[in-house]
């Protein structure tokens, strides 16, 4: 295993990972809109604690920031237009639940 | 380990997993905006303190916010129930993102090898090595205030 590897950078890793997890287990199992946007955020996180971690390891924390910031920006524009969705599909449909919108019309 | 870094990374999981599990939709938002402060937190304690602040600022914030914001227009009174979930499959999902993990960053030796010349500070980095991703974060910006507009405009008339 890599020498960089401190027990920091471990714990890290390990941690970026279940977020990993727990974000791709919200979008298997559940079906609320927000929820689900709430998966697709956690998900992000454990990215974003991945770069810092390897850019932490490697010794290059400026250029794995300048990473994490681009992924940031473009969240906030993917979670914005998300919700934008969502609101209008519950003015459409009146539920949150995905399974509403199953039957698009074009 | 330090002390500090694992009270920190354990926040970050114990609140997300509230944000997770929670049944009502405005403390899963909260929830999700601590989490936000915890791994912010992380990031100062790991030296990358632009993307701490960035994390506080704009994502345990601004996306706080607009959650919230979203969830005080689709409020109604039946929330919906989630079905059973299926409990096998964290598990699954869990040991295959390890070994994929394992594989990806450890295995192949990728950690830390960044490719482009080590600079001395984050300005000169962000400036000069990664000039086009400023470009694409303006237009992405740009795209998601557009559709956002286009969206609720859209919305105003149908009513």
């Amino acid at each position: 295993m890599n020498e960089v590897l401190t027990g920091d950078v471990l714990a890290a890793f390990v941690c970026a990972v279940v977020l990993f997890c727990l974000g791709v287990y919200c979008l298997l199992t559940m079906r609320n809109l927000i929820r689900l946007l709430i998966g697709v955020e956690v998900m992000t996180k454990g990215v974003t604690l991945a770069f810092i971690a390897s850019g932490f390891a490697g010794g290059n924390i400026f250029l794995a920031q300048c990473f994490v910031i681009t992924i940031i920006v473009v969240e906030v524009s993917v979670i914005a237009v998300a919700l934008a969705l969502i609101v209008n599909a519950y003015r459409h449909t009146g539920s949150l639940d995905i399974r509403e919108l199953t039957k698009l019309k074009g | 380990m330090d002390a500090l870094q694992t009270v920190f990374l354990t926040g970050v999981v114990l609140f997300v997993c509230m944000a997770l599990f929670s049944r009502d939709l405005l403390k899963a938002a909260i929830s999700l905006g601590v989490a936000s402060i915890f791994l912010a937190l992380v990031f100062f304690h790991m030296h990358a303190v632009y993307a701490g602040v960035f994390e506080i600022s704009v994502v345990a914030g601004l996306i706080m916010v607009l959650f919230i914001a979203a969830i005080g227009m689709t409020r109604h009174e039946a929330e919906e129930k989630e079905k059973r979930w299926p409990t096998y499959l964290l598990p699954l999902v869990l040991v295959a993102t390890f070994v994929l993990a394992y594989i990806i960053i450890f295995a192949s030796g990728m950690l830390g090898h960044y490719s482009g010349d080590v600079m001395d500070t984050f300005g000169k980095t962000l400036w000069l090595g990664r000039t086009f991703d400023l470009v694409g974060q303006i237009g992405a910006i740009f795209a998601g205030v557009v559709v956002v507009l286009t969206l609720f405009r859209k919305g105003r008339e149908d009513e």
